[in-house]
């Protein structure tokens, strides 16, 4: 199963994030970051095959943390789940800089999935 | 489902690639010139006036047009020249993807029918904005999609009141504020009562029984609510060439109220809900 690291400051999202993961019988969740320092970190010690982010973050946001993932390694496979995906300069920036794609808030659980299956 | 732009919707249909969009926006950054580029190429700023807007820019968020008006480089008049100049020769980005080949130019009107279609159910219905109120479009939007959340996605049935513009707002169960800064400074604030709460936490968590959450969870949910609503507001501002930063989400103390800030405004919407209380607010800094 692919490991996924689930980065979001917020509760409930990350649950719900695991939770469509864990049910999918094919994504397993590796790992819980609340921001993008812990998500580097994490993403370092855990190796996870897939990384789901959030932009919107304390401490380090998931615009820059996206940035220093791809530079460390440039095949980190990367999805951002935002509230701003409708925002085409945050979807474009976000695209340039390496993520493989953005998931807008709300999700939708076959939108995620398709996504993830389509790394 | 979520407010999104048109480039998003053909990528997320499998109609586009990544790439193929990448390549579009690249065009389009290309042919379209910033207000400062247009300006310059019509003789009306030069580069010295160029780097006293990005300056000024620094210290006051303002789009570059309203800071050279502001700043007197630039006459009222100029500045609706430049950007009727831009809005003539914008290359949207569905021109964007024909030119580079993604799509073709027939096929165009049918995607953008169905992008229409898939946004239909966030076309902002009017809501009254009393007169004096800055940038009273993006109160409007603001308290059209929040209404539409708690509809939708909550699943309350409510009823609007009349807006009005207040010195406080009155203390509540939960009140979560979120920051915005660009093209409006201001803070918005969803208050709700418990209940309310937690039918807004079954429907962020996706479950029908709230009873055995703890409080953090539930008041957690309520702030990512209130993120999911302020995010697609940014992005149906962006759509109106607004631009709206969101700070993060913050549950404040609200006993006693919450005073609206000096010298600016405070609008509140009254949400009717059968069972339970409802206000949303929006705190405008002084202009």
């Amino acid at each position: 199963m692919k490991k996924v690291l689930v980065v979001d400051d917020s509760l409930s999202v990350a649950r719900e994030l695991s939770r469509i993961i864990a049910s999918s019988g094919e994504f397993e969740v590796a790992g819980h970051a609340k921001n993008g320092a812990e998500a580097v970190q994490m993403y370092l010690q855990v190796r996870p095959d897939i990384v789901c982010m959030d932009v919107n973050m304390p401490v380090m946001d998931g615009i820059t943390a996206l940035r220093t993932l791809v530079s460390l390694d440039k095949n980190a496979k990367v999805v951002m789940v935002t509230s701003l995906g409708g925002v085409g300069d945050k979807y474009t920036e976000a695209l340039k800089l390496g993520a493989r794609g953005v998931i807008s808030k709300p999700m939708q659980s076959e939108e995620v999935l398709k996504l993830l299956r389509g790394l | 489902m979520a407010v999104k732009f048109f480039g998003q919707f053909m990528v997320e249909k499998g109609i586009v690639s990544r790439e193929a969009l990448l390549q579009a926006v690249g065009l389009q950054e290309s042919t379209n010139l910033r207000f400062g580029e247009t300006a310059r190429s019509m003789g009306f700023i030069t580069d010295a006036d160029i780097a006293r807007v990005n300056a000024a820019q620094r210290e006051v968020d303002l789009p570059f047009g309203e800071m050279s008006e502001k700043l007197g480089i630039i006459t009222p008049d100029q500045l609706k020249e430049v950007l009727t100049k831009q809005r003539n020769s914008h290359l949207y980005i569905g021109e964007a993807l024909i030119k580079v080949g993604a799509i073709r130019a027939e096929d165009l009107p049918g995607h953008l029918d169905a992008f229409k279609a898939d946004q239909a159910p966030y076309v902002i219905d009017t809501v009254a904005i009393p007169p004096g109120v800055p940038d009273p479009a993006l109160a409007e939007l603001i308290a059209d999609l929040t209404c539409k959340m708690l509809s939708r996605i909550a699943g309350l049935t409510i009823r609007t009141g009349q807006c009005a513009v207040v010195r406080r707002l009155d203390d509540n169960d939960t009140v979560v504020e979120m920051g915005m800064s660009g093209s409006i400074q201001a803070r918005y604030l969803l208050s709700v009562s418990g209940n309310v709460r937690n039918a807004i936490a079954r429907a962020v968590l996706k479950t029908d029984d709230v009873s055995g959450e703890s409080e953090a969870m539930l008041n957690d949910a309520v702030m990512e609510f209130v993120n999911i609503i302020c995010g697609n507001m940014a992005a149906k501002a962006a759509q109106m060439g607004k631009t709206i930063e969101i700070a993060l989400p913050r549950l404040i103390e609200a006993k006693g109220g919450i005073p609206a800030p000096a010298g600016g405004s405070g609008l509140l919407f009254p949400v009717s809900i059968a069972d339970g209380r409802i206000e949303i607010g929006l705190f405008m800094e002084k202009a």
